[in-house]
Parts: C-alpha cells; sequence; structure tokens
C-alpha cells in the first residue's frame, strides 16, 4: 500500500534530484554575466534552482498529511503487469531486434491475461512484426533495429 | 479583403488530389489515436513525425493538421458512447454525452457534439484568418526584449491561471526548461549538461518526451483503472441526425460563449482541456437549463466541445504567428515546422505565404470532412473499442517504442521513453500539468535565446524588459498572472483568519 504522501514526496524527491543536477552542471557551464553576454549556464541555472525550490516546497506542503491510499496491492500488482513485460520488451530490443521483441511482447502480454486464448495470442504475436517490418521497414523505409542476429 | 485573396490562393493549394487524400488519412488516423486510451493527438502527431521529412511542408501540415481534427472528434466518440474519454479534453463531454447515450439519445449525443465542434473549429479558423497576420505584422516590430516578455507571459499565464497548484506547474515547466538546454548551446556552442551521458549532447528530442509522458504514462494510468468498454449501441439514425442539427440554432447563446471561452483559452496557452471544463463550468452556473446537467442535457455537451475545439483550432495562431503554440499539439506540430526547416513566427507570413494560406484554407476544409467522416465511421471505431484493453495495450506501447526510436534511429531515445513514461505516470497521478513541461522543451532554447539577446543588447540590465511601453506592458501582465496564485492564497488565509477571530 502506497499512501498519496509517499508518492507525492517520492515524486518531489525525483525533481528535485534532477534540479540539482541540473544545478550542478550549469555552474560547470559558466553562470552570470561575461564578456561574452549572459553565461551558458544561467538560463538553465535559474530552471534549476526554481525546480529545486518547487520541489521542497510540494515535499514540505504534503509531508503533513498521509492522505488517502494512492495505490493499493491490486493497483500495484496491474501497474507491475504492464510496466515489467514492457521493460523487458525494451531491454529486448538490442538483443533480437525491435519486430522480434514486439511480437514475443504481445504474445506474452495477451497469452498470459487470463481473458486472453493462446490462439489470439499467436496471431497477434505473428501478425505484429509482419506489420511493423510492412509499415516502416516496406513502405516508409524506416528501419527499425534487427537485433545481434540479422 | 487582402486576406480573403490569400484565402482563395491557399484554396487553390489545397483543392489538389493529392492534398485531399493526405487530409483523409490524417482526420481517419486522428480518429483511431482519439479513440484509443494511451494514445492522443500529441502522440499521433509525433508519430506522424517522421514520416512527413520527405513531404513538402504544406502537405505535411495538412497531414498533421487532420490528424489533430480527427483525434479532437475521435476523442468525443468514446466519451459519448463508453463514458471513456479517449482525449483528456473529452473528460467534460461524458457528464451529459453518456447519459444521453445510456437514454438511448446516443445519435443525438454524437450529432451535438460533433455540431458543437465544427461550429466551434470554425470561429477558431475565422478568427485565426482575419487577426493571424495582422499580429505577424505587429511582430515584425517585436524585438528579442518584447519576444521574451512574450515567452514570460505565455508561461506565467500556466502557473497564474493554468488551474493545476501552481508549484507543481512551476516543476514542470522548469524542467521542461531544462530540458530543452541539454546539448548544444545555439549561442556560444558550447555543450552543456549532459549530465556525463553522451548521447545527450545531441539534446532531448520533444517526440521523446510525448511519447513516454502522455502514451506510457496514460496507458499506466489507464492499466491500473482498467477500463471496461460497456456498449450502448453505436447505429446511427440519419433521421435523428437532421432533427438534431435542425435543433443546433436555438443553443446559439451557449455555443457563442463556448466558442468565445475557447479561443481566449487557445490563444493565451491554457489549451483544450482547461478550456472544455472551464466552458462547462462556467455552463452549469449561467445556463438556463442547468438544473438538468449531469443527467443527459444536450447544452452540456455543447459547452465543452465547442470550446475544446474553438481551443485547440486557435492554438494555431500564436504558433504561426508569433512562434509560440497554444498547446502541447500545437508545440509538437510547431518542432515539426522547425524541422521541415521552416521557422515559425511573423516571418513566415511574408516568406511562406503558401504554407500559411494553404493551411488555413485546409482547416476550414479539413474539419468538414472530419465532421462528414467521423459520422461515418462511429460505428466502425465503436466496434474497435470492443477489442479488450490488454490486448491493445501491448500494441501501444509498441507504437510509442517505434515513434521514439524512429526521430534520430537511437535506442537511448526509446529507454528515454520508458522513463519519461514512468514520470508521466507519477505526474498525472499527482495533478502535474504535463504540456508546459512540452511546451517548454519546443521553445525553451528559443525563450533563452531572446532572453540572452536582449541581455547583450542591454549590456546585462534587466531594465531592457521594460523599456519600451509594449514591452513593459506585457512583462507587467506576466508578473501580475505570476502573483494570482501568491494573492488568492493570502486572500484565503485572511478569511480563515478572520473566521477564526469572529
Amino acid at each position: 500500500m502506497i499512501t498519496r504522501r509517499a508518492l507525492e514526496i517520492a515524486t518531489a524527491a525525483l525533481t528535485g534530484a534532477f534540479g540539482v543536477a541540473i544545478v550542478v552542471s550549469s555552474l560547470q557551464a559558466g553562470v552570470g554575466w561575461t564578456a561574452r553576454g549572459v553565461g551558458s549556464g544561467t538560463f538553465p541555472f535559474i530552471a534549476g534552482v526554481l525546480i529545486v525550490g518547487g520541489s521542497l516546497y510540494n515535499i514540505a506542503r504534503n509531508s503533513l498529511d498521509p492522505g488517502p491510499v494512492a495505490l493499493d496491492r491490486t493497483g500495484l500488482r496491474k501497474l507491475a503487469a504492464m510496466l515489467l513485460p514492457a521493460i523487458l520488451f525494451v531491454a529486448a530490443i538490442p538483443l533480437v531486434g525491435l519486430h522480434l521483441a514486439a511480437g514475443a511482447y504481445a504474445f506474452a502480454s495477451v497469452a498470459m491475461h487470463r481473458a486472453g486464448s493462446l490462439r489470439s495470442a499467436i496471431v497477434i504475436g505473428i501478425a505484429t512484426p509482419l506489420a511493423l517490418y510492412g509499415i516502416f521497414d516496406w513502405a516508409f523505409q524506416v528501419s527499425l533495429p534487427r537485433g545481434l542476429f540479422f | 479583403m487582402e486576406n480573403l485573396g490569400l484565402l482563395m490562393h491557399g484554396f487553390g493549394i489545397v483543392l489538389s488530389l493529392n492534398h485531399l487524400v493526405l487530409m483523409l488519412v490524417g482526420v481517419l488516423l486522428g480518429i483511431l489515436v482519439g479513440v484509443l486510451p494511451g494514445l492522443g493527438a500529441p502522440n499521433g502527431v509525433s508519430l506522424l513525425l517522421p514520416l512527413t521529412f520527405a513531404m513538402q511542408p504544406v502537405s505535411a501540415i495538412i497531414l498533421l493538421t487532420s490528424m489533430y481534427w480527427g483525434a479532437l472528434f475521435g476523442g468525443s466518440v468514446t466519451s459519448i458512447l463508453f463514458n471513456i474519454p479517449g482525449e483528456p479534453s473529452s473528460v467534460a463531454t461524458t457528464f451529459d454525452g453518456y447519459p444521453m447515450a445510456r437514454d438511448g439519445r446516443a445519435t443525438q449525443a454524437l450529432v451535438t457534439a460533433f455540431s458543437s465542434a465544427a461550429f466551434g473549429a470554425l470561429v477558431g479558423v475565422v478568427l485565426i484568418t482575419l487577426l493571424a497576420s495582422w499580429i505577424a505584422k505587429m511582430a515584425l516590430n517585436f524585438g528579442s526584449a518584447e519576444y521574451f516578455a512574450v515567452y514570460f507571459l505565455a508561461f506565467a499565464s500556466f502557473i497564474g491561471v493554468g488551474g493545476s497548484p501552481p508549484a507543481k506547474t512551476l516543476v514542470s515547466l522548469c524542467i521542461g526548461f531544462a530540458i530543452a538546454a541539454m546539448g548544444m548551446d545555439t549561442i556560444s556552442g558550447n555543450v552543456r549538461l549532459t549530465l556525463g551521458v553522451d548521447d545527450f549532447v545531441r539534446g532531448i528530442s520533444f517526440v521523446v518526451a510525448v511519447m513516454g509522458l502522455f502514451g506510457i504514462g496514460e496507458l499506466l494510468i489507464a492499466t491500473e483503472d482498467e477500463l471496461h468498454a460497456k456498449a450502448v449501441s453505436s447505429r446511427i439514425d440519419w433521421r435523428e441526425v437532421w432533427r438534431t442539427l435542425r435543433g443546433m440554432p436555438s443553443h446559439w447563446l451557449a455555443l457563442l460563449r463556448s466558442a468565445a471561452i475557447g479561443c481566449w483559452m487557445g490563444i493565451t496557452p491554457g489549451g483544450p482541456t482547461a478550456a472544455s471544463f472551464m466552458s462547462y463550468g462556467v455552463a452549469s452556473r449561467v445556463s438556463p437549463r442547468r438544473a438538468n446537467f449531469g443527467r443527459g442535457e444536450p447544452e452540456g455537451i455543447v459547452a465543452p466541445e465547442t470550446a475544446d475545439h474553438a481551443a485547440g483550432t486557435s492554438a494555431l495562431l500564436p504558433m504561426l504567428a508569433l512562434g509560440i503554440p497554444g498547446s502541447a499539439t500545437a508545440a509538437v506540430m510547431m518542432g515539426g515546422l522547425m524541422i521541415w526547416g521552416l521557422t515559425p513566427g511573423p516571418m513566415l507570413f511574408i516568406e511562406q505565404k503558401d504554407f500559411v494560406w494553404g493551411l488555413i484554407a485546409s482547416m476550414y476544409l479539413g474539419n468538414i470532412v472530419a465532421v462528414v467522416l467521423v459520422l461515418l465511421t462511429v460505428p466502425i471505431f465503436a466496434a474497435l473499442m470492443r477489442v479488450p484493453f490488454f490486448v491493445i495495450s501491448p500494441l501501444i506501447l509498441v507504437v510509442c517504442a517505434v515513434g521514439a526510436y524512429a526521430v534520430s534511429n537511437s535506442y537511448m531515445d526509446v529507454v528515454l521513453m520508458m522513463g519519461f513514461g514512468v514520470l508521466g505516470y507519477l505526474f498525472k497521478k499527482l495533478a502535474y500539468p504535463i504540456s508546459p513541461l512540452v511546451l517548454a522543451i519546443v521553445i525553451g532554447d528559443k525563450a533563452e535565446e531572446a532572453f540572452r539577446q536582449a541581455m547583450l543588447s542591454s549590456k546585462g540590465s534587466v531594465s531592457i524588459f521594460f523599456a519600451t511601453p509594449l514591452c513593459a506592458t506585457i512583462t507587467g501582465i506576466g508578473i501580475a498572472l505570476l502573483l494570482i496564485p501568491l494573492i488568492a492564497a493570502s486572500l484565503r488565509r485572511a478569511a480563515r483568519f478572520s473566521a477564526r477571530v469572529s
């Protein structure tokens, strides 16, 4: 179970960390007025400071009240069931190429769902890579990654 | 009158077989992405973008804008028939649209939605026809200080009147600026803010961000809610179509009011979503039929739909005339313009007359094509909604991955897209607005350039932003907008205090 407070703070911490990274690297790029005008880090520096400030405010504002439950156990499970296969799909692209990875991903998503049938999973698993090849590689000449084996 | 002649010239360009086919394809694809939850107009347009690189700019923009119209219409179909908004901007349409469909008045609800949408769009296009070249002419005298003031005003209006929590809007906006600044600095030529990742030297494309934030983020939200498409009859009764059309003029007041709200929200970058909610809110307070709102009142469809399309259309006015997009989709299109080698802004009206007036003419035609096509294809797209979500969602994810990859043939972009997806999910869940982030990525560079050039000419003094009356006025309005949330908060605090004292 994740409360709204936990989610708010985690998100604000994430944006805040990004803000700090931006501030640090803009300082390296040069901040302030130089002989050649406004230094190239100035604008992102201001943005970074505002991100850090806004994030701190968001943390402070949300840290008192735990708020309602933002994600319960079933919600988390559904989210994981969507996100984990998707991450595996993206991770597989450099190895087996986008076509095969997409086919396997579509097949697995349908086959593993309680309402999905094996037959429709096979149809989708075969149709997806063919459609990708037909539309992108063939019709629009955008060549998609083929992986290590092709 | 000069505009009218140019508009006729524009129609001459649009009325070719090639462009009409593109329009048809664009509208159909647009309805498709509008109907599918998880794919919206910003994604659809970004997906098509790589395919337009080889086209003539005017053909490319006709394809993209037609897709935009299609998506705006498609979003309403699912709102009404399934109570599932296909687009964030058609959420308000579900309030009265779905109850009407459930009561067996689906045709009346759909036709009311489409015809008010068409009216809203028409008002938006007429506004563009009349005002665009005038604003562009005025903007020709703008220096970099005025430009920065206008950018500042646009961003300030997100924070002041965007409707989301101001601190969250600020964070979202500034993340966009930071991302825009990554990679090559266009003024000094230095590489900056790569955060140690070599791929960031060429910057992060807005397309990758859009695919993740809107596409994957929406998908994750939809998975959690587990959408169930409860079928309402989607048959179109043609006699009912005519009857509804004949009854439309009786809503004239709601139509005009909503169109005005929509145009205002489209030009100041509030975007179609905010426009439709605001219009519904106003209508539910002032309409003589407000008692029926939420229970299937046609005027509850007229208000959000008219404003949605008026805003969606007029969002292109500042994009064309000033180079400041009025919505996330307009921002994506503007990114496209820059990739095709055009510079959005007033010079477009002088150097690219064919492009500008071809586009404006295509808006008139595209919306008519969209109304006809969407009416004819309602049963087909309604059938699509019965395909279970667990089949559609992996396909949408694959399409987004391909779209992110195709921007610059880079695997890194696909990984980044997933990261943006998780961010988009968190942002949606916690009411952070996403449009400011996308807008800032697209025009952040230009805003920064204007700022630095203005500062160069003033030798480092910020007083340049108050130097001319025009500039001072725009900057002043921007600052006032930024102060709105602060003033509202202190007023609330004062009210609470006085309540406690008494």
